[in-house]
């Protein structure tokens, strides 16, 4: 019997992979660059956008819905990694742009003038002319890419070392979480945070050296590089949680005391748990950002992790493609309705716009669902088509 | 006999109210005894002390496991180098002592066989865990350990199925999967038929043949079935010890317990 069960889930990973694939392949027959362009290139980057959020979903699902921690701080270490590798971005840019205005120059320039028009470049609209400190490694993109991983990984180790050696659960965690996004964010906006303060970080679309490429050529790039993250971080999720330390980690889910009483550690694999979805998170954001061109202080504000959490619930958390299938459909109707797309319902007096009432309408949608299923769409399919004894 | 636990004049409070009084208990290798005493003798916060759940205000706690021979006394001498009280809950039970909980706790998402898995003795270190599998050897103690707790049809079944005397005995089975040294019991009986109650007694006795139990009970009658020394706990403190005979001839016992 537990074979048939583990049978069926190897088939779900061989399925989910080939309809990826598939969705990709379509995609790219239709864009612009490889097909007959019946899917424009801004469509391309919604959707490899929306793979982005799928991954951070799927992070989401792992350390919410397996692990039972109720982080709503998650979206801040997917904003960090768009920030760790905006720095290169607009850096080795800017660097490149200076470059050539001064080639019509007589005399080269000297490494201060070039540091200095570099900086002035980035940072006039903050009024400054320094390169900040922590931009020491932005003119490597090997470094920077280091950081997308250590950054959100050695702030998640030490705040979770703390919350949860200090046995904090439940919903003062959840509000811890919410502190630390909140405290973020509110940093960046400063000016002198060295990321530009509220401007954020621009321009991150032009990817420096491949430019002559097109935005048409390099969004089918970001798209395939994200929808083969999302394969590999699926099917590390899925063998990880099929294992004995899945065992452990739902296990803690369901019973922190008895876990521990069993002898194992379990503020470690909590910690393990967090640090490596925010990780995942922050590479998600680093493959979203170039995608989306601009990232600012806003994107870290605690009502976009409150968001992931609402995903990952409407899609049906403690299940991989649950949270998949909710950050797609989510998203993806969020960003029909708020762009104006979608028709609005005149009521003679009164007109529904959808570019304001579609918070509302996710409002009601959220709470009819946990109403009616707790386990969110998938929890609902499954009781239509799934006949359990 | 080799004593294995040592717990020397534990006193405890919550917010004024002495919860365990200056109370000083010991149990050997392989011994049985029981511990009984009406609702709010303090019985459950022993056991937290013990595992590490509820932290002292004074006393010691102090597990032995190890004998050292002595050449200058031509003897074997118990080393008391494990001070239970600057260990967490999770290094206690990794020293060797399982704890049974008052109301049935096994997983109950999971099936009869997964939560042995889960609780065998094995390195506990998340890195370790990500590649442990099953060997046959331990696929053969796992079958063994579901035929002395009587699970053995149901290995496949989700614990939350099983009822209430099966989840008991499923909760005994992760202790034995977890080779402990020393068993704390709490209320085994709980909620069982006549005919589980018996075959708990039996359980329980063939546990002691390698194991130290210490078993904490309500049911006068089940402490009886199990012919072991018992001591009578009351407002935090030893009553009276014995022979269950011996205690509950005491007039005392009979006043603050059997009386009510």
């Amino acid at each position: 019997m537990t074979n048939s069960i583990n049978d069926l889930l190897a088939r779900h990973t061989l399925i989910f992979t080939i309809v990826v694939i598939i969705f990709s392949l379509f995609i790219t027959f239709f864009s612009e660059p490889y097909g007959n362009g019946l899917i424009s290139t801004s469509f391309v980057k919604t959707l490899g956008k929306t793979v982005c959020l799928c991954i951070i979903a799927l992070a989401m699902d792992v350390v919410w819905g397996y692990c039972g921690i109720l982080s709503l701080g998650h979206f801040a270490f997917f904003g960090l990694g768009g920030y760790m590798i905006g720095m290169w971005l607009m850096y080795e840019r800017t660097a490149i742009i200076v470059q050539e205005a001064a080639t019509n120059e007589l005399l080269p320039l000297t490494e201060t003038e070039l540091s200095n028009a570099i900086g002035n470049q980035i940072f006039g609209v903050v009024g400054g002319y320094d390169i900040p400190s922590i931009w020491m490694f932005a003119d490597s993109l090997g470094l920077q890419l280091i950081l997308v991983i250590a950054v959100p990984g050695i702030l998640a180790f030490i705040f979770g070392w703390l919350a949860f050696r200090s046995r904090v659960t439940g919903v003062y965690l959840s509000i811890l979480t919410q502190a630390l996004t909140l405290a973020l964010s509110l940093y960046l906006f400063q000016n002198d945070s060295g990321l530009r303060g509220n401007n954020g970080l621009s321009g991150l679309q032009n990817i420096p050296g491949i430019e002559y490429l097109g935005q048409e050529v390099i969004s089918i790039g970001f798209f395939w590089a994200s929808c083969v993250f999302l394969i590999s971080i699926f099917l590390l999720f899925h063998s990880l949680m099929k294992s004995k330390f899945g065992l452990i980690i739902t296990s803690i889910r369901d019973n922190e005391t008895r876990v521990r009483f069993l002898g194992y550690n379990v503020e470690i694999y909590k910690l393990f748990i967090f640090v490596l979805t925010a990780i995942i998170s922050s590479i998600a954001g680093a493959l979203y950002y170039p995608q989306a061109g601009i990232i600012n202080p806003a994107e870290l504000a605690p009502i976009a992790s409150i968001y992931l959490a609402v995903w990952v619930a409407i899609g049906g958390r403690g299940k991989l493609y649950g949270a998949i299938i909710g950050a797609a459909f989510v998203s993806l109707f969020s960003s029909w309705f708020t762009g104006g797309q979608a028709p609005d319902i005149p009521l003679g007096i009164f007109t529904i716009e959808w570019v304001n009432w579609w918070t509302v309408l996710l409002g009601f949608g959220f709470v009819i669902i946990t109403i009616f299923s707790e386990n969110g769409i998938i929890g609902f399919l499954r009781n239509i088509f799934v006949k359990e004894k | 006999m080799n004593t294995l636990l040592k717990v020397e004049k534990i006193s405890v409070s919550f917010d004024g109210f002495k919860a365990i009084n200056s109370l000083s208990y010991s149990i050997g290798k392989n011994e049985l005894k029981a511990i009984i005493g009406p609702n709010g003798a303090g019985k459950t916060t022993f056991m937290d002390i013990i595992t590490g759940q509820t932290k002292p205000d004074e006393g010691k706690v102090l597990f032995g496991e190890r004998s050292v021979w002595l050449e200058s006394d031509q003897k074997y001498q118990v080393v008391w180098d494990e001070n239970l009280l600057m260990k967490s809950e999770s290094q206690i039970a990794l020293l060797g002592i399982g704890r049974k909980f008052q109301r049935p706790t096994v997983f109950e998402l999971k099936t009869v066989f997964e939560n042995l898995f889960i609780s065998m003795k094995k390195n506990r270190s998340p890195f370790s865990v990500l590649f442990q599998k099953l060997n046959r050897d331990e696929k053969n103690l796992i079958e063994k350990i579901l035929g002395e707790i009587s699970l053995k049809n149901e290995q496949d079944r989700i614990a939350g199925e099983l009822s209430h005397g099966q989840k008991q005995w499923l909760e005994i089975g992760m202790l034995l999967t977890q080779e402990p040294k020393l068993l704390l019991i709490d209320e085994p009986a709980a909620g069982m038929t006549s005919n589980e109650r018996r075959q708990t007694v039996e359980i329980l006795k063939k546990l002691s043949a390698d194991k130290s139990v210490i078993v904490v009970e309500h049911d006068m009658e089940f402490v009886k079935d199990l012919e072991c020394e018992v001591t009578v706990l009351h407002e935090g403190s030893i009553l009276s010890e014995g022979s269950i005979e011996h205690v509950s001839s005491n007039n005392e016992v009979i006043e603050v317990y059997l009386g009510r």
